[in-house]
């Protein structure tokens, strides 16, 4: 068994590292866990004053706030798992000098900590659309579907940045200033109609796009995922993936000779 | 195949590595218009031996001989540059004590973290908690986050861990530095203890007297090179030799 599926073998540390992600990042603090739904609800409330009073950012018969906050909840977990399963080894460097395990788990459970965020935070995003009147549509079911393709770039993206990053530290440093300007090249903050249709072909290769449309699509309008965009996202996860898999198997030997 | 009486094979190793690797992206860029010679450095050189299951061999040398590199390419976290290591068996690393334990854990939550680093399954640390709390002496200690113990206690649960992982290769680094005199005793017990189960132990220290007293055997390092091979007592000159 644990030949045809190592990581089988890995489940146990790949819980508790996760729990100590988990753990550990806001013993310290007064409201603990509440952090996690508190940053992205002032991110929700300032970005709602900005865009839908100043900037007048106009989406049909969808209140602005809804429309934001179901395109800011996956962005936000795009962004927070990418930026803490880069860092991953480097903070576990001590482990990866000194213990033999399975290496992707340490990205793994960095994506993982930040997936408990995103359900917990998808909890107050199901409250929001009650009190918006949103109706639960049929299309919901597509869900768990652009969440596979979500969660399979994410964990792409993970394993190339990461296993870079033990090499080139500067990749962490720019992976901020990457993050946002990839966040608006995405239609997170505006509907996709905003981007002129001469260049919106050139916004199409963004895998995100067509994730994020997709939410909103079978969400707030009760309709399918727009098929052409969301097949490119499949295509480019799947190439993500195994892309990332090949270059961390290749890198993840001289680790310990590096890190 | 492999033959089965032996724990650990190194068949010819030599490890590279690059000194003044490049960490940054500038200092890559500027290399590309400026190259610097980055001279590889051989820290083991064509070595070869064998260890036979059961036995308990000290590996000495100065810093710097390629001591901990041969542990690491034990433990399997390095990669040979050139040649083949074979390794039979479990192996648990007491390298560093308590890898990965956080210090805004518990003690408790430490012990099923590290536990499952080393390998073990949940039930498996469920099975053997008491046992691990117990040697340690940690006492009411156990539920209280990590940065508020003692570096005796801390070093006291790392061993703990560790030695309830059952290894069938245990590797041990400078291992006299844990705890106090009490403690270093019971350490010394259970490592006998694991010498009669027949567990093959490698120990990279400086200490020849420990290794006098605990080694069947010692390897000489010097610069990547096994100087010498043999029983403790007969290299314990060879080593004053080469430290002075």
């Amino acid at each position: 068994m644990n030949k045809i599926f190592p990581y089988l073998k890995y489940k146990d540390l790949f819980l508790q590292l996760t729990l100590r992600e988990i753990k550990s990042k806001y013993k310290q603090s007064i409201l603990g866990y509440a952090w996690v739904v508190l940053v992205p609800l002032l991110n929700l409330l300032v970005l709602n004053i900005v865009f839908s009073f100043v900037f007048r950012v106009k989406t049909g018969n969808i209140p602005y706030a809804i429309y934001l906050f179901v395109g800011l909840v996956p962005w936000t977990f795009t962004a927070n798992a990418i930026s803490a399963a880069t860092s991953s080894l480097i903070a576990n460097s001590t482990l990866i000098t000194k213990v033999n395990f399975l290496r992707e788990i340490i990205p793994f459970s960095a994506i993982a900590a930040k997936l408990v965020d995103f359900l917990l935070i998808s909890i107050i995003l199901v409250i929001f659309l009650v009190i918006y009147h949103i109706p639960p549509h049929l299309s919901l079911l597509f869900i768990p579907l652009i969440f596979i393709v979500q969660l399979g770039l994410v964990t792409g993206i993970s394993l190339i940045l990461s296993s870079i990053n033990v090499f080139f530290r500067d990749v962490e440093n720019i992976l901020n200033v990457f993050l946002t300007v990839w966040m608006y090249l995405t239609p997170v903050l505006y509907p996709p109609e905003f981007i002129p249709s001469n260049v919106r072909f050139l916004f199409g290769l963004n895998p995100m796009t067509g994730i994020i449309n997709s939410y909103r699509n079978v969400i707030l309008y009760g309709v399918l995922p727009p098929w052409n965009s969301f097949a490119f996202s499949i295509v480019i996860t799947l190439t993500t993936v195994l892309f990332g898999l090949w270059l961390f198997k290749r890198n993840e030997k001289s680790f310990a000779d590096v890190i | 195949m492999m033959d089965d009486n032996f724990a650990i094979i190194f068949e010819r190793v030599s490890k590279k590595f690059r000194r003044g690797q490049k960490l940054l992206l500038k200092e890559a860029l500027i290399d590309i218009f400026m190259p610097q010679k980055t001279e590889p450095f051989w820290a083991l050189k064509d070595i070869s031996f064998k260890i036979k299951k059961g036995e308990t061999v000290g590996i000495i040398g100065n810093n710097g001989s390629g001591k901990s590199t041969i542990l690491k390419l034990i433990a399997g976290v390095m990669y040979p540059t050139k040649g083949k290591v074979v390794v039979n068996g479990r192996i648990n690393p007491l390298i560093e004590l308590g890898a990965g334990f956080h210090p805004e854990l518990t003690g408790r939550e430490n012990i099923y973290l590290n536990g499952t680093i080393l390998g073990l399954t949940i039930p498996q640390i469920d099975e053997r908690f008491d046992e691990i709390v117990s040697f340690a002496e940690l006492g009411d200690f156990i539920d209280s986050p990590l940065k508020h113990y003692s570096s005796g206690m801390y070093m006291r649960l790392g061993f703990s861990v560790a030695i309830f992982t059952e290894p069938k290769i245990l590797l041990v680094d400078e291992i006299l530095a844990v705890g106090d005199r009490e403690f270093q005793k019971k350490c010394f017990k259970k490592m006998d203890e694991f010498k009669k189960n027949n567990i093959t132990i490698v120990i990279v220290t400086h200490e020849m007297e420990s290794v006098r007293k605990f080694c069947d055997r010692v390897i000489l390092l010097s610069d990547g090179i096994i100087k010498d091979d043999g029983r403790p007592d007969k290299l314990l000159s060879e080593y004053l030799k080469l430290i002075k």
